[in-house]
């Protein structure tokens, strides 16, 4: 008996503790005053707040296609992307909405490829995932020791404090991608319906922050198709979205010899380039943003222009 | 018994086998040394020691060693 | 699920020791089965069916051998010597068919599900030699999981009760519950049939110091897993995956790091492991004895997974050593060359087999089947030199008991392992040579500091790490002069325990390596 007592107030006193550092773990600071610096996980959290003009929201295919720098070289305009490699959408959901917190982007481009990612755990995991996480914030918030423990160390350490890339990886392997055919005609399949309402969801926050939502799929030989493109053109119809495929008859003419780094699945540095061109040109012509290389506020993303195209050598 | 310390000695010579209790624990004796104590014993006692008495519960001490090739010579 | 989901520790665990002891004694072992499959099938599913068929073959099979045994008995009972020893050696070879049998059954699984892909490999590269068209079509298939370890128990029993070493078991669900229990079924340790027998069915009540004591080793385990391996992954993946873009220096420190996370993700496993069964009363064999206060590389591999080096050591090296045409050899190279050459020759065929095998046994891959060799001789020198070395140090004046002197031979012990788990982890063997090419020839510190902080880890995690190995390097000092820990901490006053166990879970929660932005350890020895 005396055990079980012994036991029962452990686990008490173990409770409050979890309880009391909790506190102490809980992002105190909003998330607006982060300012210039590098986090790891959440980088786009580290931009000047509403410096951002459009987002890209995917995979693997947006961090290896789209390059920012690219973009702010040519035209100016602030680009981040805001991609995982094989991103669901539910998580695309959460880090928009944590994205949209501290940036306002007047344009929001989304992989198509996303739309088709169905989560090989079942949902019942994630409810009780999302469940402890619920009860027990401090599995989310507990890596915030790195802000409040040993913070005497000198910061000069946080090496780059700008954040280069911008979500971009700069990759040139090449790989040539051999399937030519991948957009032949097939029949259309459908966006998981589990898929189709967090993406709903996706819609109704860019209309509540007023950002207009562009649907797209970057060339990808191994996992797009004509079947999918139909389902998401679908999708596009239904929301009355602007739906732009870029894989039907190669509209940026990829090299898929040279152009790739993995045989089709991505496209590597070259190809970035080309799809990178294109986005730029796309947003420049909404006439929605300015070329603000000359603008001192942003006098940073020269100097991370700079950084970066020493990295490319 | 005297025979067995001997050989031991020659395989071995740092330690003490009137005394020692832990020699495979303890890795005095690692596995290719007792190949050759087996080889040894094998030749000079005319028994064949059979893989499964190769525990170290049997060579762990000098003592233990001669009681096994007691048993086997009786076998 | 993984032995490190917290729904492993807080549900399943919790949930399989309350069943377990409220239930009466006999039907205890029955808890622990019903428990395994369950486990057993978040796993592998109805690939179950395969340690079916294993368990029932080696259980039919030592009940024929024991049958056999008997016959032999009845027929030689009056008969004269010479007839004894050619009825003896009728029913021996019987007994070693069924064995033969038996054991090959069991290693077709294995070799179906863990190695047929790269045989086909061999044999399509064979075929491409010669320049014969066509090639085996590769198949990948899933393993059930823990394979490579239930073979091996599967196999320990057969022998010996072959060698009439204990008696065959009766009842087949002892023998189902031996391989199939939930603690060793994913990683091992991998059991010997007599040494677990007497825990595993005797349906020991749960104690409070059993289940303080194992839920404080399960604590440990969690701690070297989550904290250190899961942090240095992060480093490991991005330097296995890009060494081309690496220096000599950073590629090693990859080296480094990843012998670090194997050995807390391994022994940590161990560490819950071992802890799980000790809640119910079972006693599961150590397979790690601070490895890395060894002195040379034996004795590594008599403190690294050490039940698998036991069963490579009583299954393979003395029956290959003492077998009759190794025995043969030997005694004509004894005339020529003298005792210690013949047992070295000896050593050496027995080692060879055991490190092919051993390689071969971690993976389906060259670069396993290097990392065996790489042992194999680093094994081998260190015996044809050590009277060399001993020699040299008596010349010198050089005292082997020296701390420094061992600190030396430790350090040496470490570099070696270093290289051999760098060729371990390699995608392939060529990746690994390229490594190693790139450290020898690329050894510029240029940069050094730059990639040591942007490689997903920053100063805080280094810090953490520090702090968490001097941790590990204190119990491990502690483990090392044979002082029980958890018993001696027991023994303190309340609040400085307390004390204890709550800093441990509440590291393990806060620096913990989980969470956005890091990625877990895929355990390295559960692909088996």
């Amino acid at each position: 008996m005396k055990n079980v007592f012994k036991s029962i107030m452990f686990m008490i006193i173990l409770f409050f503790l979890i309880i009391i550092i909790t506190y102490f773990l809980l992002p105190r600071d909003s998330v607006r005053k982060y300012g210039i610096i590098k986090t790891s996980v959440y980088e786009i959290l580290g931009e000047k707040e509403d410096s951002i003009d459009a987002v890209v929201i995917g995979d693997s295919l947006i961090y290896s296609g789209i390059s920012p720098m690219e973009i702010w070289h040519n035209f100016g305009i602030t680009v981040f992307d805001l991609a995982k490699s094989a991103e669901l959408i539910s998580s695309s959901y959460k880090n928009f909405e944590m994205a949209i917190k501290s940036q306002h982007p007047k344009l929001i481009f989304f992989e198509g490829n996303v739309l088709y990612r169905e989560s090989k755990n079942k949902p019942w995991f994630y409810v009780w995932e999302e469940l402890y996480k619920t009860y027990f914030p401090i599995t989310k918030y507990h890596n915030n020791w790195k802000k409040y423990l040993f913070t005497n160390l000198n910061d000069s350490m946080n090496y780059s404090k700008i954040n280069i890339y911008k979500g971009f990886k700069y990759i040139t392997k090449s790989k040539p991608g051999k399937k030519l055919d991948y957009m032949k005609e097939k029949e259309k399949i459908e966006v998981p319906k589990e898929n189709q309402e967090y993406f709903h969801k996706i819609y109704e926050l860019c209309q509540k922050n007023n950002v207009k939502l562009v649907l797209i799929s970057t060339p990808n030989m191994k996992s797009w198709n004509y079947g999918k493109y139909l389902g998401t053109k679908d999708l596009a119809l239904k929301y009355n979205l602007e739906y732009i495929d870029l894989n039907i008859n190669n509209p940026l003419n990829i090299d898929w010899k040279t152009e790739s780094r993995d045989a089709g699945s991505h496209l590597n540095y070259k190809g970035a380039l080309k799809l990178s061109q294109f986005i730029g040109k796309y947003l420049k012509e909404t006439n929605l943003f300015t070329d603000k290389r000359e603008d001192s506020n942003y006098a940073s993303w020269n100097e991370a222009y700079d950084i970066y195209k020493e990295g490319l050598k | 018994m005297e025979k067995l310390i001997e050989i031991l000695e020659e395989l071995n010579p740092d330690v003490d086998y009137e005394n020692c209790e832990n020699l495979v624990d303890g890795r005095y004796l690692d596995s290719l040394t007792i190949l050759s104590l087996i080889s040894e014993i094998e030749d000079n006692f005319g028994v064949v020691i059979p893989t499964v008495e190769i525990i170290p519960d049997n060579f762990n001490s000098a003592k233990k060693i001669w009681a096994l090739i007691t048993k086997l010579e009786e076998e | 699920m993984s032995y490190f989901d917290v729904i492993y520790f807080l549900a399943f665990l919790p949930g399989v020791i309350i069943i377990y002891n409220l239930l009466p004694k006999k039907i205890k072992p029955f808890i622990l089965l019903l428990a395994s499959f369950a486990f057993f099938f978040t796993y592998s599913k109805w690939l179950i069916i395969f340690i079916l068929l294993s368990s029932l073959s080696i259980y039919l099979a030592g009940l024929t051998m024991q049958k056999i045994d008997s016959e032999k008995k009845e027929a030689i009972k009056d008969l004269e010597i010479d007839e004894k020893k050619i009825i003896k050696a009728k029913y021996l070879n019987k007994k070693k068919i069924v064995l033969i049998i038996t054991a090959l059954f069991n290693v077709a699984f294995l070799f179906y599900f863990k190695y047929l892909g790269f045989f086909k490999g061999i044999i399509n590269s064979i075929l491409k030699l010669f320049n014969i068209n066509g090639s085996l079509k590769i198949i990948h298939h899933l393993a059930p999981i823990g394979i490579s370890f239930y073979t091996l128990s599967a196999i320990s029993y057969l022998i010996d009760v072959y060698h009439e070493k204990y008696e065959c078991e009766n009842n087949y669900f002892k023998i189902l519950l031996y391989l199939v229990f939930f603690p060793t079924l994913v990683e091992g340790p991998i059991t010997r049939y007599n040494e677990v027998r007497d825990t595993l069915f005797a349906g020991n009540k749960t104690t409070y110091k059993s289940f303080c004591f194992g839920y404080q080793r399960i604590l440990y385990g969690l701690f070297k897993k989550i904290v250190i391996a899961d942090r240095l992954n992060i480093f490991v993946k991005i330097i296995f995956t890009d060494y081309m873009h690496f220096s000599g220096p950073i590629i090693f420190l990859g080296a480094i790091f990843y012998t670090i996370l194997l050995y807390m993700e391994f022994s940590g496993t161990m560490d819950i492991v071992i802890g799980s069964a000790e809640i119910f009363g079972i006693i599961i064999p150590e397979n790690f004895k601070q490895p890395f206060f060894s002195k040379n590389i034996s004795e590594f591999w008599s403190r690294w997974h050490i039940t698998l080096g036991l069963w490579f050591k009583d299954y393979i090296f003395y029956p290959v050593s003492l077998s009759k045409g190794v025995k043969k050899i030997t005694s004509k190279i004894k005339e020529l060359f003298g005792p210690r050459t013949s047992s070295l020759f000896m050593g050496a065929i027995a080692l060879f087999a055991v490190w092919s095998l051993n390689g071969l046994w971690h993976g389906a891959g060259y670069q396993f089947l290097f990392f065996g060799y790489y042992h194999f001789i680093l094994i081998l020198l260190g015996n044809i030199f050590e009277p060399l070395i001993i020699k040299i140090c008596h010349k010198l004046k050089i005292n082997r008991e020296n701390i420094l002197y061992k600190l030396m031979r430790i350090i040496k012990t470490c570099l070696l392992i270093f290289i051999g788990e760098l060729f371990f982890r390699a995608n392939n063997l060529t990746s690994g040579i390229e490594m190693m090419k790139r450290i020898i020839t690329n050894f510029t510190f240029k940069g050094f500091n730059h990639s040591v902080l942007t490689l997903g880890l920053d100063i805080k995690d280094y810090i953490i790490i520090t702090l968490s190995l001097i941790f590990i390097l204190v119990i491990s000092i502690l483990k090392e002069k044979n002082i029980e820990v958890r018993e001696s901490l027991s023994k303190k006053h309340i609040v400085i325990r307390w004390a204890c166990y709550y800093a441990l879970i509440l590291s393990i929660i806060v620096f913990g390596a989980y969470g956005e932005g890091y990625v877990p350890v895929e355990p390295i020895y559960a692909d088996f």
